[in-house]
């Protein structure tokens, strides 16, 4: 009994210094991502709300800094340009979902078939999600070129010299157009592998079920396909509509926000305040409302897919 | 329903078997076409910077001329590849390279030690951390950008290889990436490994990595991707050539009044080559199921 005792409190304490030791095993080993997480997400975020509300400029001034409370937000809401700015992305986002979950939806309808070459079609498919975008932009700037590129030929060739050239790029009435054509193939891929997921997740019993049931192709997409992609098509929009309200580098790169500010874009405003005027607070608190903005995205996410899921 | 076709005799079966396979080809066919319209602007990259005569190329592109070269030359990249002067996209290429290999690298080992500990360990407090690096998903780099270039110009750390890796190896999506293909091993590994004298560290390292294949190929192609690809950061905290990469090289060579279109094409080109090597080799095990149950939860 007593010696039964000693081993078990001996294996005991054994146990706890292996414990001790596995303990800060497990802390030395979360720590790297804890630290690199709070140094350069949690503080920079933090700082934002902080700056937001100061006169900071970009390079440090003799001056000292200035606590101006909301005013960078009320002159942020006070200002025309930003307003555009949302705009263009409201309206990039209405172009943009259709054409580019429209086209992963597509193409990952095709893929998820049993097929020959299967995995170099999925590769050919996912080749344009690879290619940075500032790649994209300089293929597309030739493809738009005015008066005589690519696409002002195959218009003026269909339609047999009645389409005038488009000045894809140079028209205000066309450059946010163009930028969601270049945006939709340039990351639809991602979007599609997300949709070959889920279309993966539908049990083939309930195809199977379908077919005895008697239902035909488009009834078995219908009632069986549509309904197993829910959840997928709801993160699928919300992906995109945040991805389209961080607009950025396309536009920079191709238009500078122009022509007349149609292009202008939320990121690139901020940008542009915090660089080219070198106002810190100012643009903290674009960046500020950019986060407000995709949390209630996000959140509204969650509430679908809480709603969604069985 | 294969006992039933099994049942009737071979020659009823080989008409609809032709027809079906007719059926196949012109599907396939078509696919096919769809994939090649698809990648078509790439193909058209590639031709046209094996062309030699930048005006020729702009000329070309409104005919089918676009898609073929009759002299190909690597004159364009002959004249892009230096390491250094005017026109140094080998160095710039240099740069994103080293970039992008020590960001994936460091990212693999911190966020799946990480997403080991919350899915296996025992601290406490795992579950908020979880919970925090779950909402710390939400912040887009986009709206701690600004704060973060005062940082680290303060630092010193302003036009460094540094300044472009360091921020951004450790990412919530990566740990919970791993956290969520940890959990899905069975526990009885980590406690076989540690009835075995095997301490918690070594049960990661020799025993769950190896079998982690899929995350690690996943999370390394994402990663990857995202690494080499930057635009908005490496644009604001590189002003000199020491550590600038290829993204911005390229942009601001695009942006200058008189474009060059056979070297951007070439330079283009050279810029699409790693991360399509990246994709090559991993593509095997780049899990499509593991990226959608992950990315929803």
């Amino acid at each position: 009994m007593a010696m039964q005792q000693s081993t078990s409190s001996r294996s005991a304490r054994i146990t706890l210094r292996r414990d001790k030791g596995r303990l800060m095993q497990e802390a030395a080993m979360l720590a790297p991502a804890i630290i690199l997480l709070t140094v350069f997400l949690i503080v920079p975020f933090l700082l934002s709300f902080w700056t937001a509300m100061t006169n900071q400029p970009l390079v440090p001034r003799p001056t000292p800094v200035r606590f101006v409370w909301f005013n960078n937000f009320i002159r942020t809401f006070q200002d025309d340009l930003f307003w555009t700015a949302l705009w263009n992305v409201s309206r990039f986002t209405f172009w943009i979902i259709p054409a580019q979950c429209g086209l992963a939806f597509a193409t990952a309808l095709l893929l998820h078939q049993k097929l020959p070459f299967r995995n170099l079609l999925r590769g050919m498919f996912f080749l344009p999600a690879i290619t940075s975008m500032v790649v994209v932009c300089v293929i597309w700037g030739t493809l738009f070129q005015y008066p005589t590129g690519p696409f002002n030929q195959i218009l003026g060739f269909l339609s047999g010299g009645a389409i005038q050239p488009i000045d894809w790029l140079g028209d205000p009435e066309w450059a946010m157009f163009s930028i969601v054509l270049l945006s939709a193939w340039q990351a639809y891929g991602f979007q599609m592998i997300v949709y070959l997921a889920g279309l993966q997740g539908i049990p083939d019993e309930l195809y199977d079920a379908a077919k005895i049931d008697g239902a035909n192709a488009f009834r078995r997409f219908w009632h069986v396909t549509m309904p197993g992609l829910r959840p997928t098509h709801v993160f699928v929009l919300v992906i995109t509509t945040i991805q389209a309200f961080k607009l950025y580098t396309q536009v920079a790169i191709l238009t500078q926000g122009g022509p007349k500010s149609s292009t202008e874009t939320v990121v690139h405003y901020m940008v542009r305040a915090g660089f080219e005027e070198q106002k810190m607070g100012y643009a903290s608190a674009v960046s500020v409302i950019l986060f407000v903005i995709v949390l209630i995205i996000a959140l509204i996410q969650r509430q679908l897919l809480r709603r969604f899921d069985v | 329903m294969s006992d039933i076709a099994l049942s009737i005799p071979q020659a009823r079966v080989a008409r609809p078997r032709s027809a079906a396979r007719v059926l196949r080809i012109v599907q396939t066919v078509s696919i096919f076409i769809i994939a090649l319209v698809i990648v078509s602007p790439l193909l058209l990259l590639v031709v046209a910077s094996l062309k030699d005569d930048r005006f020729q190329i702009l000329a070309d592109m409104g005919s089918f001329r676009a898609f073929w070269v009759s002299k190909p030359t690597l004159s364009n990249y002959a004249e892009v590849g230096h390491l250094s002067g005017e026109l140094a996209f080998g160095r710039y290429l240099i740069n994103s390279l080293i970039i992008l290999i020590t960001t994936v690298c460091s990212g693999l080992i911190v966020n799946s030690m990480a997403g080991f500990v919350l899915a296996w360990g025992s601290l406490k407090g795992r579950a908020v951390i979880l919970s925090i690096v779950i909402a710390l998903y939400v912040i887009p780099q986009e709206s701690i950008i600004m704060p973060l270039v005062m940082m680290v110009s303060r630092a010193g750390m302003a036009d460094t290889f540094a300044v472009q890796i360091v921020p951004w190896v450790a990412s919530p999506l990566y740990i919970f990436l791993f956290y969520q293909f940890f959990t899905q091993l069975p526990k009885e590994l980590l406690e076989a490994a540690e009835m075995d004298g095997a301490s918690f560290f070594r049960a990661y390292r020799s025993i769950f990595l190896p079998l982690s294949l899929p995350a690690l190929a996943t999370v390394s192609i994402l990663m990857g991707i995202e690494t080499w690809n930057q635009y908005l950061w490496p644009i604001l905290v590189t002003q000199t050539d020491y550590a600038r990469p290829i993204a911005v090289a390229i942009a601001t060579f695009f942006g200058q009044d008189s474009i060059y279109w056979d070297r951007a094409m070439a330079a283009s080109v050279l810029m699409m080559i790693p991360i399509l090597g990246l994709y090559l080799v991993f593509q095997r095990w780049f899990v499509s199921s593991f990226i959608g149950s992950a990315v929803k939860g």
